[in-house]
C-alpha cells in the first residue's frame, strides 16, 4: 500500500503527461508503422509526434509551465481550471451503466530483457524506465485488483525465465522486481517461449478468473523456436488475454497477439506516454459481449463461490500452532467454518478448504459495482431560491460571483457542482475527490 | 519538536441510543450532558496542547450530518460573550457546539421513527475537509492554509449506534480513502455493542478501536489514548484493541455474515441461508445474483 503514489496519481491533473491525453488517440492511431525494421521507429515516431520533433530524445524537456496560459489578468486559474474540466469531462464520457468487469485476475508480466533493453532512447535507459514503472504497475495493480495475483516471467537470451511465481501480496512481486542485477539484460528476446512459459503457469487456474499476459516489448525480433501462430492459437483457446506495450515500435506479431486474444496494444512515444498506456491496464478489463451469448444463467464462467471471512487474533492471544505451517504464533486469523488458525488471508483453509478472505479485501472491488453519479454542473444562479453559502463536504465558502474565466463546457463559473440525488452542491476539488476516491456521495451518504 | 495535528471529531447524536445510554439500569449510565462536557474536556486539551491544533467537530444524526465546528471558518457571527474567567478558544467550541448541537436536537422534534444516523456522510465530510486542507488547491491560494502545518490527521469517532448494515460498502470506500490520505481512524465506542466495521476501519488505518467498559471514566480513556498524535503512539504503547471481526454484510438482506456466497463475476456477497442441513433446498436464496444479474446460484 502506497498512499503517497495513489494519491498522486488522482491529483496530479497538473503534470505534462496529463496534458498529452486528448493527443494521445489520434497519436496511437497514425502510429501504425509502415516499412522496415530499420527504420520503422524513425518512421513510426516521426509520424506520432508532431513533425519538428523525430526522436524523444531530441525532444527538449516539455516544460508544464510552458503550455499553461496565463489569463488577461495574469492569473492561472483560468488554466487550472481547464486541466480539472478535462478530468470531468473523461470521466463524464465513460459509460453510466455497470459493466460487467473481471475482478479474480491472473496476470503474467513478461518483460523484455534482450539487449535492445538497454537502449538509452528513454532515460535513463529503456530497462531501469521499465523497471521502475513495473513497480509502480504492481502497486497500483494490487490496489484496483486485491483478489488479483501477478507472475513475472523475463525474455533474455532466447530463453523464457521465471522470475516471480504467480502470487497475491504486492511485496512478493515487488521484490523479484527490485534486484536489478539479477535482471540484467543480454541476448536475444524469444517471444514464443515466454508466452509458453506464461501460458503453462496459468493453465491450472479456475474458469472464474481472468488470464492476462502483459509484455513489455523493447526488441524488433523475436527468436523462437517453432511457429509463434500456433502459440497464439493456444492462447486463443485458452481464453488468455495478451497486451503488448512496445518501446520501439510496431511489429506485425504483437499486433496480433492483442487483437487475435483481445487484449490492447501500444507503442511507448516517451517517458510520460509509456507510463500512461501501462496504466492504462490497471483497471480491471470489461468483459465482452461475447460471453452473454449463451444468454444469463447460462454463463458457465459465473457461478458463486464460497467465502469465508475470518476473525483477526490480537498480538496478545496466547500462542498456538497454525494450520499452514505448525508455527507457534500469537496472532493469525480463524477460519469460521472449522475455527483452524491460519497465518495469512487471502487463502484457501488447510482444513476444510473454505477459501478465506477478509471482507475489506473484497470490498475494495467494489466502487468498480457501484460508482457515484456525475455531478451536475451549476451554470446558472438565476432562479436559485436559497443557495447553501459553503461547499457541502467541505466547508470552504463558494464565492458569490462568477469566474471570470471563459465558460468552457464542464466548469461552473461559481465552483459548484450539484449531486442529482441529494442536490446538494459541491466544491471543485470535492467534486473529483468524491469521484475519483471515496466513490461515495458526502450527502446522500451512500 | 512536535508539529502540530489535525483531528476531526465524529459525535454520533442518535437521540434514541443516548436515551439508553442515561438509563439509571444501566451499570454505568452516561448521559449526553455529562458526555459532551467530559468530551468538551478532551477537545480544550487538544486546542491547548499546540496553538496550530486543528480541530473540526462533524455531527452524526438521524438521518443527516452536520459541521459543528470549525477551527478554520467561524460559523455564526456571534461572537460568546467572555467573561473573565474564560479563555476564549475553549469558549468558541462549548459554545459553538453544544448549541449546534441543542439547535438541531429542537428541529428534531416528534418523529414517529427515527431514521438512522448519518455516520457515513459525517465521515465522508471530514475525509473532504482533510483533503482539502492537506492538498490545498491553488484556486485558494492565498488563504493562510500553510499545507506544512497540517500534520498527521487523525479523525476520531465517538459511536453510539450499531452498525448500520447497508452502509457497510461506504464504510469500506471511506477506509480506503483513508488510507490513500494516509491518516488514521480512531473509534471509542461509548455505548452499544461492538461495531464490525468500525473494528475494521480503525485497524486497517492503524488506528485504536477502544470500547468504553468505565463509562464514566470517559474523560480518562479519551485523554489516555487518543489526545497523542500517531507519531507518539509507538512510544506511548496506547491500547489497540482485541480480537477484530473481519464479517461482510451480505447484500440481499444486509446481514452480517461470516460465510457468504460470492459471486464470482461481481463479487458481491449474498448470505449464507443456512437453515437446514439439506443445502440443495435452502441454500437458494436468490436464483441470480441480485448485483449483476449474471450468476445463476446453482449449489
Ligand atoms: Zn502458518
Ligand atoms: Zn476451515
Ligand atoms: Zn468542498
Ligand atoms: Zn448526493
Ligand atoms: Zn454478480
Ligand atoms: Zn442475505
Amino acid at each position: 500500500m502506497a498512499p503517497r503514489n495513489r494519491d498522486d496519481n488522482f491529483m496530479d491533473v497538473d503534470s505534462d503527461s496529463d496534458i498529452s491525453l486528448l493527443g494521445d488517440v489520434e497519436r496511437r492511431g497514425k502510429g501504425k508503422g509502415k516499412g522496415k525494421a530499420a527504420d520503422k521507429r524513425k518512421k513510426d515516431k516521426g509520424k506520432a509526434k508532431a513533425k519538428e520533433q523525430a526522436y524523444t530524445w531530441e525532444a527538449s524537456y516539455t516544460r508544464s509551465w510552458d503550455t499553461v496560459q496565463e489569463d488577461e489578468a495574469g492569473s492561472l486559474q483560468g488554466a487550472v481550471e481547464d486541466l480539472m474540466a478535462r478530468g470531468r469531462r473523461r470521466r463524464l464520457l465513460a459509460p453510466a451503466a455497470a459493466i460487467r468487469r473481471t475482478i479474480i485476475r491472473h496476470l503474467v508480466l513478461l518483460l523484455d530483457l534482450s539487449a535492445a533493453m538497454m537502449d538509452r532512447d528513454m532515460r535513463p535507459t529503456r530497462f531501469d524506465l521499465m523497471l521502475q514503472y513495473a513497480r509502480e504497475f504492481v502497486v497500483e495493480w494490487f490496489d484496483q485488483n486485491p483478489l488479483g495475483q501477478i507472475g513475472v516471467v523475463g525474455m533474455r537470451a532466447g530463453i523464457g525465465e521465471r522470475i516471480g511465481e504467480m502470487s497475491g501480496n504486492p511485496q512478493d512481486v515487488l521484490k523479484c522486481l527490485s534486484d536489478r542485477t539479477r535482471l540484467e539484460p543480454t541476448g536475444e528476446p524469444s517471444l514464443q517461449n515466454a508466452i509458453e512459459m506464461a501460458r503453462s503457469s496459468m493453465s491450472h487456474l479456475p474458469t472464474h478468473s481472468s488470464r492476462e499476459i502483459l509484455i513489455i516489448f523493447g526488441s524488433l525480433t523475436t527468436c523462437d523456436p517453432g511457429n509463434i501462430h500456433d502459440t497464439l492459437d493456444a492462447c486463443v483457446k485458452n481464453k488468455i488475454r495478451i497486451s503488448v506495450v512496445a518501446l520501439a515500435a510496431e511489429m506485425k506479431i504483437s499486433r496480433d497477439l492483442c487483437d487475435k486474444t483481445g487484449g490492447q496494444f501500444g507503442v511507448a512515444m516517451n517517458e510520460g506516454h509509456f507510463k500512461d498506456i501501462l496504466f492504462e491496464l490497471v483497471p480491471p478489463p470489461a468483459q465482452r459481449a461475447v460471453a452473454r451469448a449463451g444468454g444469463p444463467g447460462a454463463n458457465p464462467a459465473a457461478d458463486l463461490m464460497m467465502m469465508g471471512f475470518p476473525t483477526r487474533l490480537p498480538d496478545s492471544s496466547p500462542p498456538s500452532l497454525c494450520a499452514c505451517h505448525s508455527d507457534m504464533k500469537t496472532e493469525g486469523f480463524l477460519c469460521p467454518r472449522c475455527m483452524a488458525k491460519v497465518c495469512d488471508v487471502p487463502t484457501d483453509c488447510d482444513i476444510c478448504g473454505l477459501m478465506i478472505v477478509s471482507s475489506p479485501h473484497l470490498a475494495r472491488s467494489y466502487h468498480h459495482l457501484f460508482p457515484v453519479k456525475p455531478y451536475e454542473t451549476v451554470t446558472s444562479m438565476e432562479g436559485e431560491s436559497e443557495t447553501t453559502p459553503a461547499c457541502h463536504a467541505c466547508a470552504r465558502i463558494f464565492s458569490t460571483s462568477a469566474s471570470t474565466a471563459a465558460a468552457s463546457e464542464g466548469i461552473s463559473l461559481w465552483g459548484r457542482y450539484r449531486c442529482p440525488d441529494c442536490h446538494n452542491d459541491f466544491c471543485t476539488e470535492c467534486d473529483v475527490f468524491v469521484h475519483d476516491v471515496i466513490h461515495c456521495c458526502p450527502g446522500c451518504g451512500k | 519538536m512536535e508539529k502540530a495535528s489535525h483531528l476531526s471529531v465524529i459525535i454520533d447524536l442518535s437521540p434514541t441510543q443516548w436515551h439508553l445510554s442515561a438509563q439509571t439500569s444501566n451499570q454505568y449510565p452516561l448521559s449526553i450532558e455529562t458526555f459532551l462536557s467530559q468530551l468538551l474536556a478532551f477537545l480544550n486539551a487538544h486546542i491547548a496542547s499546540k496553538h496550530e491544533n486543528s480541530l473540526v467537530i462533524f455531527g452524526a444524526l438521524p438521518g443527516k450530518s452536520v459541521l459543528l465546528y470549525s477551527s478554520t471558518e467561524l460559523l455564526s457571527d456571534d461572537v460568546p460573550s467572555l467573561d473573565a474567567n474564560s479563555y476564549l478558544p475553549f469558549k468558541l467550541v462549548d459554545s459553538a457546539v453544544v448549541q449546534r448541537i441543542m439547535n438541531e436536537f429542537d428541529a428534531i422534534g416528534e418523529l414517529e421513527e427515527e431514521p438512522p444516523c448519518a455516520l457515513v456522510g459525517a465521515v465522508t465530510k471530514a475525509l473532504c475537509y482533510i483533503n482539502r486542507i492537506t492538498h490545498p488547491s491553488s484556486t485558494t491560494a492565498g488563504v493562510a492554509e500553510d499545507p506544512s502545518i497540517v500534520h498527521d490527521p487523525r479523525i476520531l469517532i465517538l459511536s453510539v449506534s450499531p452498525d448500520l448494515s447497508s452502509s457497510y460498502i461506504p464504510i469500506m470506500n471511506a477506509i480506503f480513502s483513508a488510507q490513500k490520505l494516509a491518516l488514521t481512524i480512531d473509534v471509542c465506542k461509548v455505548y452499544g455493542p461492538d461495531t464490525v466495521f468500525l473494528q475494521q476501519a480503525a485497524h486497517l488505518t492503524n488506528g485504536s478501536y477502544i470500547y468504553l467498559e468505565r463509562r464514566d471514566a470517559l474523560l480518562q480513556y479519551l485523554i489516555m489514548s487518543f489526545l497523542s498524535p500517531t507519531s507518539i503512539r509507538k512510544i506511548l504503547a496506547v491500547p489497540k484493541q482485541d480480537k477484530i471481526d473481519f464479517r461482510a454484510a451480505c447484500f440481499c438482506h444486509k446481514n452480517i455474515v461470516d460465510i457468504g456466497f460470492v459471486c464470482s463475476v461481481c463479487l458481491s456477497s449474498t448470505h449464507y441461508l443456512l437453515l437446514s442441513c439439506d443445502l440443495a433446498v435452502f441454500c437458494q436464496p436468490l436464483p441470480v445474483c441480485s448485483t449483476c444479474r449474471l450468476a445463476t446460484l446453482v449449489p
